[in-house]
């Protein structure tokens, strides 16, 4: 059976509500993307839906000591076990629930099924005026082999409050998985939030990862996405600014190799005056890898004195490897600062030959540079255990033992 | 240390150096002086090993071993440096990290641990003192804005870390006012011993005031066409290579 066919006797075993069921039927006729959609145009999810899965099943418990390979030592983390709520760390000022139910707006197939039939994910909620001093890491762990599971999260952070978190969602003792995952994050005033993507996942791995991000005015929200394993990644990341003075950061880098597609999809939708948009993403692409980005920046009609910026920057280092990247501008307000980059390149040779005269082999040198190439993006993460798993897992991509410090 | 024979090299068809012949002995500090044009930076690359020439005859011995078999990280290993007339700029890449990685690669490549940062910080202190260099320099990007005189004297820094049998430097007094000059010529001179060798290429004679070669070899149309002691750079300063060039054209 096909994933499409294990949907349909899966749904039909559950009982749902008329507005989910709506929702599924709406999916169920339209399917899953297909390349002929404008959005998934250079990304084909053909050969992993006609794949064999099975759905949302549960495995082993795991001991401590193997969900604490997964982390980050991170002590305050939430843990899901195939989507169940194992383990929530107790922290003042933040209510930290199982999932709850909610409808989110402009839905895409995804995440209309995502809506009809996820029931594992969290909910988050800061309350106001709180200063989270230690950084927060949520684990999905799966361990059954082929699963395909949904996650559905909810994350508040509140007025003047401040909070930073680590994501990742990981196979453990197992390598086949499919996740359809969406996230949906609230900013009020003032809030400043970090939330960071550990994409790393084994190598049959398949992710589709939505996020919406809703800001209030004055709030600064960073999202620091890190795509280092897996087969099939796709990232689509849509910010909301609905208030002046609100700055949406994003920060991407991807280091792929074998056959592995990452895809960064990003919206930033412009709806206030005086606002600010970052987006680095950088590529780094080895063996018959394959990238793709796309950023869309939409600047509204009465959304003046905006300031955007949006770069991206690929490495292809193999003859087979390729990139695909479109920016897209939608500008209606006339008093406006928007820039986009995209370049594609080589490494230097003079360079490899500097490195290498000053003794540096030319693995190390390639490495070396490589890692020059993605620092900028690397320096932004303002966690320093993250850095460094940044580092480690930059070199022992490239094969190396350099630990890029100092 | 170093014996080249008949070196011919040159890019695809043309032909730059046109059978070199040169003994440098430890201990030693040769001057190679030539008008533009003569293949000098060439002869560099070529024992630097920059795989964008091509050697068609004569061979590099290096210490009883053909430097043309070997890489150029292996002869970095093997103690030869190159301090480059246009240092690259690698943005992203600090001086710290970039020198760290260096001296542990070299270091890993003779069989040595890797040296701790503490110690590793000791001796940059040092050398850094040595070549009045400032704080804060460390963090900086690897040549990324450093004015012309910052390049030449990082290069030097990094001879100082590495510490080679031979040193090559390559046009290092371009660029330098005459107080960063003082600086380096100071620097190689300390670094100097009786195990180790310089050669260094200058189309003036400026440097040679600071650092006093053994011997002076002029290069001209791929060939060595004249070497003496000390004196013959003063005498180039005085004439210039004309007579020296017109005496080669006419044979």
């Amino acid at each position: 059976m096909n994933l499409i066919e294990k949907i349909i006797s899966y749904s039909d075993k559950k009982s749902i509500s008329s507005a989910k069921k709506e929702e599924l039927t709406l999916f169920l006729a339209e399917g899953f993307p297909t390349t002929k959609n404008e959005e998934w145009k250079y990304t084909s999810l053909k050969k992993i839906i006609n794949e064999e899965y099975s759905i949302e099943a549960i495995g082993k418990s795991l001991s401590d000591m193997e969900i604490s390979k997964h982390s980050l030592g991170i002590s305050d983390k939430l843990v899901f076990l195939d989507g169940v709520l194992v383990s929530k760390p107790s922290i003042k000022n933040i209510t930290i629930s199982d999932y709850s139910e909610f409808k989110g707006s402009s839905l895409d197939p995804l995440s209309r099924l995502n809506y009809s039939l996820a029931k594992s994910g969290y909910t988050i909620s800061i309350d106001d005026n709180s200063i989270i001093e230690n950084p927060i890491e949520i684990l999905f762990l799966n361990t059954v082999e082929g699963n395909f599971k949904q996650y559905r999260n909810i994350l508040n952070v509140g007025k003047n409050s401040e909070v930073k978190f680590i994501e990742k969602i990981q196979n453990a003792n197992c390598n086949t998985s499919f996740v359809n995952c969406f996230t949906q994050i609230n900013c009020e005033k003032n809030a400043a939030l970090e939330y960071n993507k550990i994409q790393n996942n084994t190598s049959k791995s398949r992710l589709i990862d939505r996020v919406d991000i809703c800001q209030k005015e004055d709030s600064i929200c960073n999202i620091n996405t890190l795509i280092f394993g897996g087969d099939f990644v796709r990232n689509n990341l849509n910010f909301e600014q609905n208030g002046t003075n609100a700055e949406s950061n994003m920060n991407g880098i991807s280091v792929l190799n074998n056959s592995q597609l990452a895809d960064n999809h990003t919206f930033v939708d412009h709806k206030s005056a005086h606002c600010r948009s970052n987006e680095m993403y950088k590529g780094i692409y080895l063996d018959k890898s394959k990238g793709v980005f796309n950023g869309k920046i939409m600047v509204r009609k009465d959304s003046q004195k905006i300031d955007a910026f949006q770069s991206n920057n690929n490495l292809l280092l193999s003859n087979d490897s390729t990139i695909d990247s479109k920016p897209q501008l939608e500008i209606y307000a006339d008093d406006v600062k928007c820039s986009h980059g995209c370049t594609i390149g080589q490494l230097d040779e003079d360079a490899l030959f500097y490195m290498r005269s000053r003794g540096i082999k030319e693995l190390e040198a390639k490495a070396f540079l490589t890692y020059a190439f993605s620092s900028e993006v690397i320096e932004n993460i303002s966690l320093p255990e993250l850095q460094k798993f940044a580092k480690h897992l930059l070199a022992k991509k490239l094969n190396v033992s350099l630990d890029f410090e100092l | 240390m170093l014996k080249i024979k008949n070196l011919k090299a040159g890019i695809e068809e043309i032909q730059i150096l046109k059978g070199i012949n040169l003994e440098v002995n430890a201990g030693e500090i040769h001057a190679i002086m030539g008008p533009n044009g003569s293949g000098k930076s060439t002869l560099s690359s070529v024992i630097a090993g920059k795989e964008d020439y091509e050697v068609k005859e004569g061979s590099i011995d290096f210490e009883g071993e053909d430097l043309l078999d070997l890489s150029p990280e292996e002869r970095a290993h093997k103690g030869v440096f190159l301090s480059f007339q246009y240092p690259v700029e690698i943005p992203g890449i600090s001086v710290s990290n970039f020198i760290k990685t260096s001296v542990n690669e070299t270091r890993k490549a003779k069989g040595l641990g890797a040296i701790t940062a503490g110690e590793l910080l000791k001796i940059m202190r040092e050398k850094m003192e040595l070549l009045n260099i400032k704080k804060g320099y460390l963090s900086r990007s690897m040549n990324d804005g450093f004015s012309g005189g910052e390049k030449k004297r990082n290069e030097i820094f990094q001879l100082a870390m590495l510490n080679p049998k031979l040193a090559i430097l390559d046009e290092t007094d371009s660029g330098l006012d005459i107080d960063a000059l003082r600086i380096v010529a100071n620097g190689v001179n300390q670094l100097k011993n009786n195990n180790n060798a310089t050669i260094i290429i200058t189309h003036y004679q400026r440097l040679l005031d600071y650092i006093a070669p053994d011997f002076v070899h002029v290069l001209y149309d791929g060939r060595i066409v004249k070497s003496g002691g000390k004196e013959l750079a003063h005498e180039l300063e005085e004439k210039g290579y004309d007579w020296i060039t017109k005496e080669v054209d006419k044979k």
